[in-house]
């Protein structure tokens, strides 16, 4: 599994991948750090701090942007570049092959959203490390779903990257914003949850529609493991090219 | 060697096939891509050739379990080839289209498929794999610098570090130089004297012909022959093939050409100037032309012959 992670951890390291996903991943920092010395007296900061720049922002937007952009191309590209039968000729087990490229895209999106997250959450509730662990974890979780996901949809889909935008506008963005129970079958819905979950008391303003903390942590462990699991199976039943 | 669906051109063959292709068929939506393939593949070079969308990549691709067949099936040394894995330690495959980690030197890449196929320690089997393409001086360099020709060696380096008993090579002359080509062949000789299988694929038939000893002929995702090369060649050289010739003195040139030994027939072709001649032996009909123009103070416009494509030579087969 090894070689596979440094190969896929190389590839997905392109100059302008990297720029591009850094500049996403620091905008929440930039936005935290304007917002900390501009209107951090107001009223309703934190509310608002929540709602747009941790929620809309990070949790619905750049979460999932950045993780789409690494994970649909771990084995996006390799299909374009028909490279993948250079792996699947290999006297290797395809969860071989899939498992070291789903961390691997996990292994760069999440430290650069984490960092992101934790960053934003010290400025935002003043030094507060508890907001921060909630906030660190809750991406963490995040991630992984979403990383599982989008790998999957790399596999499946020759055009990945429109599934995935279709995904997150249409069903995380749109409609689990207007129907509740779509929370429940949200990677938004599952990482507010367990922001919420975690601390309670400084995320009060996500109780109305974070679901139970033990709803999130199943439901994002269940995508993971399903997501994981079809992508394995996909690799094993598809024509490589 | 093989079971063919056209007047099988026979030789004795082993008990055992190495690489045993059963009844197979694979379509994609309504085009039929393999139709039916029944053969067997001996230890030795076989060729496996065919026009491009002969349906060749698509049958290799099901010999190396790249892709399920939709009817019938395929074994290598006795195993199934689908989701097997641990059938690669003793196969190696070089496919036709795919790419290279432009980021690796070609060292490196070739570590990368050593580390792949569990080889430990790697160095002997990457500098054996390396040397035995003549690339050691190149090895350092990042693959993406490398001439086409270079990658393709360096990929069947990468398919060949862990010694497999079983060769599966699609187009792996493609973007070669001849000196690169002979290189190869002497590889290849040398890999099959140890015993080893190799199966190459091919749109050339010239370029399989100094080396393999059986051939394989698929045209439209049948297989049309299958047998010993020198047979079917010898088949293929009962066609008369036609050469185009347009002259500006097309009544003496046809003159000239009648009396020649390998000419069968000169005809009119309808464009001004334009002779057809039908030879069984094109190469020393193509030599003798201008031989015979200067002989004669024929200008000559233009030869080419009409018919040499392999699909064409593949139709004849097929039609026998």
């Amino acid at each position: 599994m090894v070689p596979v992670f440094w190969l896929s951890m190389r590839q997905l390291t392109g100059r302008w991948r990297v720029i591009l996903i850094t500049l996403l991943a620091a905008l929440p920092v930039g936005l935290a750090v304007i917002v900390h010395f501009a209107a951090s007296d107001d009223e309703s900061f934190d509310e608002n701090f929540i709602d747009v720049l941790l929620d809309g922002m990070l949790v619905a937007g750049i979460m999932p942007i950045v993780t789409m952009a690494l994970s649909t191309a771990s084995f996006g590209n390799e299909l374009e570049d028909r490279a993948l039968s250079f792996l699947t000729l290999r006297p290797i087990a395809r969860w071989r092959i899939a498992i070291p490229k789903l961390l691997a895209s996990i292994a760069i999106s999440g430290p650069l959203l984490i960092a992101s997250g934790v960053i934003a959450a010290l400025l935002g509730f003043d030094g507060s490390v508890k907001a921060a662990v909630a906030v660190g974890v809750a991406v963490l979780v995040g991630v992984i779903a979403y990383a599982a996901i989008f790998t999957w949809a790399g596999l499946v889909t020759s055009r990945p990257l429109v599934f995935a935008l279709i995904y997150v506008f249409l069903w995380e963005g749109v409609i689990s914003s207007f129907i509740n129970g779509v929370n429940y079958l949200s990677i938004r819905g599952y990482t507010l949850g367990i922001m919420h979950g975690i601390n309670e008391s400084e995320f009060q303003v996500l109780s109305e529609r974070a679901i139970e903390f033990p709803a999130a942590i199943v439901g994002a462990v269940a995508v993971t493991l399903v997501f994981t699991f079809l992508g394995v199976r996909r690799l094993r039943r598809m024509d490589v090219p | 060697m093989t079971t063919t669906t056209e007047e099988p051109i026979n030789e004795p063959v082993p008990a055992q096939p190495v690489i045993d292709v059963r009844s197979v068929s694979k379509w994609f939506g309504n085009v039929v891509a393999v139709n039916d393939v029944t053969l067997q593949v001996f230890p030795g070079i076989t060729g496996l050739l065919g026009p491009n969308g002969a349906g060749k990549t698509t049958i290799l691709h099901l010999m190396a379990g790249l892709a399920s067949c939709s009817d019938g099936s395929v074994t290598i040394l006795g195993e199934p080839v689908r989701d097997n894995p641990a059938m690669y330690q003793r196969v190696g495959v070089m496919s036709e289209h795919e790419a290279v980690y432009g980021f690796y030197t070609g060292r490196q890449f070739v570590e990368f498929a050593a580390r792949m196929q569990n080889l430990k320690p790697v160095k002997e089997p990457v500098d054996r794999a390396i040397e035995m393409v003549a690339l050691a001086d190149a090895q350092d360099r990042a693959v993406g610098t490398y001439s086409r020709g270079m990658r393709q060696r360096i990929r069947l380096a990468a398919a060949m570090v862990h010694d497999p008993d079983v060769l599966i090579l699609d187009e792996p002359l493609n973007g070669t130089d001849p000196r690169q080509r002979i290189e190869f062949h002497e590889t290849m000789v040398r890999i099959a004297e140890q015993g080893k299988t190799i199966l190459i694929s091919s749109h050339i038939l010239e370029e399989v012909e100094t080396l393999a000893t059986r051939i394989l002929l698929m045209v439209s995702g049948k297989l049309a022959a299958a047998g010993d090369f020198r047979a079917i060649r010898a088949k293929l050289d009962e066609q008369a093939y036609k050469v185009r010739v347009v002259t500006d003195s097309p009544r003496a040139m046809a003159a000239a050409l009648v009396g020649m030994e390998e000419v069968d027939s000169v005809s009119v072709g309808p464009e001004e100037g334009e002779l057809i001649a039908l030879s069984r032996n094109v190469n020393a009909l193509q030599l003798s032309i201008p031989r015979l123009a200067q002989e004669h103070g024929i200008r000559l416009l233009r030869v080419e012959p009409m018919d040499e494509s392999l699909e064409s030579i593949f139709s004849y087969v097929v039609e026998r």
